[in-house]
């Protein structure tokens, strides 16, 4: 299977076997899979009906500290917590125990504080074991051992054709430490950049991470994959119609090439849809740059009010103050 | 039975023919064939010409199609008188003027003014467009119709179109086997209701609804996606109130025995599966 990159027959990602072998990896920790991502939010009732009537998700299981909702064919993908610090936090998959505690050692080694998790917290997350460590976007990431898995076909709560949790973007105040994290720390693989900002790979999509650079941190946007064009343009009527603000998009990444359509969700986290998009071929791929302007994030010309999105204003703001 | 090829051109009058060859080359994205101080043709494809404004009076509107051969063309005259209507056997100056080299005019049962052409003229040189709207060609034309279901039976009895959908009582009439080249709206006016050039993809589509939208162009449906023919869409308004659509993607039938026309709502999921919501009369 040497060159066997991209999906499982259930739709997950799978990682290379070959940076598996280590030959990319290098001793850096190899991530299997981008696993869930958790958000506190100030009003849990309000967060879970978006994340369920309006992006659409299966809720699982709910208490009144959290909700989670899956995606796919895993247990969950999503969880919303009650936080009044409205902390964030990234789970990713590694292959198992040893891969842990390499990680953990690493991570002390480049001076990362790491929390071991405890078996509340790893039975909170669904998980056999992981530890946590602070990133230097203020989010929180968890390396997971053994998260659980449904034997259950997801059923969604409308059919918005998701398909899986895609991709997290993250806002980064200093982008070099943080491409230095998920690149030389951790195995990850710049794919394209925009200016300064980073498309993160870990498997054969194009990107499961990208870094953007930014006055604040914290967690950009979670982005789900969806069937197909129809799809993200019937969710992007529905999002209209339901006065839900679409702050990017409809419209399709020169990098990745795909098409997205990007909202507002609660406490101040995006969402998007994704669909279509190039997966990468290890063997044949130079990363590339492209230019520091809006239309380097849009081939069909939308315009978007996240800075993140527009350096194009950015820089006139800056001028203008100049 | 009149024989009809293929839809071949559209001929608009318009009182501001500066402001009609602006938005046809910078909105639109067509390439000027020819232009003079009364007249001017543009190219969408490999014809020499496929829209046509003139200087004068905007309910001039005439939609001609291709025949294949002279005989073809005077059969279809005989055929025209023979069911009483009048026939307009074009002159040469006449003919010159559209780039063809002999043609008739007559009326449809609703009004319309159709033309039937024999050889229209195709260029040597490829379409290059003033913007890269990605037009891959002229491909149909709606229709007023003060009473479909008669027109209806002009269109599939007299010439050989032929029911691909309906949507409520407006058929979308296929000619080959592109899904339609003719589609009939119930109106109280007559006239051509909308023009068609196909784009390459829907990134094209998308494009442009970001470019119309700049430029302060109304866009009064789209972008969608038609049930019907499966393409997707984007409508807009040109000049003294034409709908303009781009869209991609259209359906072929390619089994003429097996294929049967489908019956679609008349709301606006009988029009799009995404969502879009028409704002043009004659889709509401």
């Amino acid at each position: 299977m040497g060159k066997e990159l991209g999906y499982t027959q259930g739709g997950l990602p799978r990682v290379c076997a070959r940076i598996r072998g280590s030959a990319i990896g290098g001793g850096m920790i190899v991530i299997e899979q981008l696993r869930y991502v958790r958000l506190g939010t100030r009003d849990l009732a309000a967060a879970s009906d978006f994340a369920q009537h309006i992006l659409g998700l299966e809720p699982t299981e709910r208490t009144d500290a959290q909700a989670a909702f899956r995606s796919d064919s895993r247990d969950l993908t999503l969880v919303f917590v009650a936080d009044e610090a409205r902390a964030q936090t990234i789970g990713l998959q590694v292959r198992d125990e040893d891969a842990l505690d390499h990680a953990a050692s690493l991570l002390v080694r480049t001076g990362h504080q790491v929390l071991p998790g405890d078996p509340e917290t790893a039975a909170r997350r669904k998980v056999k074991s992981l530890l946590s460590f602070s990133s230097e976007n203020g989010v929180s990431v968890d390396l997971v051992v053994r998260p659980l898995h449904s034997g259950w076909r997801y059923f969604p709560s409308r059919d918005a054709g998701v398909t899986g949790l895609e991709a997290v973007a993250l806002r980064a105040k200093t982008i070099d430490k943080s491409e230095n994290l998920w690149t030389k720390i951790i195995a990850g693989r710049v794919s394209d950049w925009v200016g300064d900002a980073a498309y993160i790979r870990f498997d054969g999509a194009h990107h499961r991470l990208s870094l953007h650079p930014s006055s604040t941190s914290g967690i950009l946007a979670v982005e789900f994959a969806v069937e197909s064009v129809d799809q993200l343009m019937q969710s992007s009527y529905f999002l209209q119609e339901r006065q839900v603000r679409i702050v990017h998009g409809p419209g399709r990444r020169p990098a990745s090439q795909q098409i997205f359509l990007t909202f507002a969700g609660p406490d101040g986290v995006l969402f998007s849809y994704v669909s279509e998009g190039r997966t990468i071929d290890e063997s044949d791929h130079r990363p590339r740059q492209f230019p520091r302007r809006a239309h380097s994030f849009c081939a069909w010309g939308s315009r978007s009010e996240v800075p993140e999105f527009n350096p194009d204003t950015t820089l006139c703001k800056e001028r203008g103050r100049a | 039975m009149i024989k009809l090829q293929k839809v071949c051109y559209v001929r608009l009058g318009t009182p501001d023919l500066e402001g009609a060859t602006r938005f046809a080359t910078d909105i639109l994205g067509l390439e000027v064939a020819h232009a003079s101080r009364k007249s001017c043709h543009f190219k969408s494809d490999q014809r020499e010409h496929t829209l046509c404004y003139l200087e004068g009076d905007p309910a001039i509107q005439i939609a001609g199609f291709e025949v294949a051969s002279k005989a073809d063309l005077d059969d279809a005259a005989t055929e025209l008188d023979a069911l009483g209507r009048t026939v307009h056997v074009g002159s040469r100056e006449e003919a010159d003027a559209r780039m063809v080299r002999d043609f008739i005019g007559f009326t449809d049962p609703s009004g319309n003014r159709i033309e039937l052409v024999w050889r229209p003229a195709v260029a040597g040189t490829r379409y290059h467009g003033t913007r890269d709207a990605g037009i891959t060609g002229f491909s149909h034309i709606g229709l007023h119709s003060t009473d479909p279901a008669r027109d209806e039976a002009f269109w599939t009895k007299v010439c050989n179109a032929r029911v691909s959908d309906r949507i409520g009582d407006a058929p979308l009439l296929r000619i080959d086997e592109v899904h339609h080249s003719i589609a009939l709206f119930a109106s109280s006016r007559t006239g051509i209701q909308h023009i068609n050039h196909q784009v390459e993809s829907g990134d094209d589509i998308m494009r442009s609804l970001n470019f119309l939208n700049e430029r302060g162009v109304r866009i009064t449906f789209g972008p969608g996606r038609h049930p019907s023919s499966s393409a997707k869409f984007l409508y807009f308004e040109g000049p003294d109130g034409m709908v303009f659509e781009y869209s991609s993607g259209v359906r072929l039938i390619a089994d003429e025995l097996l294929y049967r026309e489908r019956q679609f709502r008349s709301d606006p999921k009988g029009f799009c599966q995404w969502g879009a919501k028409p704002q043009i009369p004659e889709f509401s």
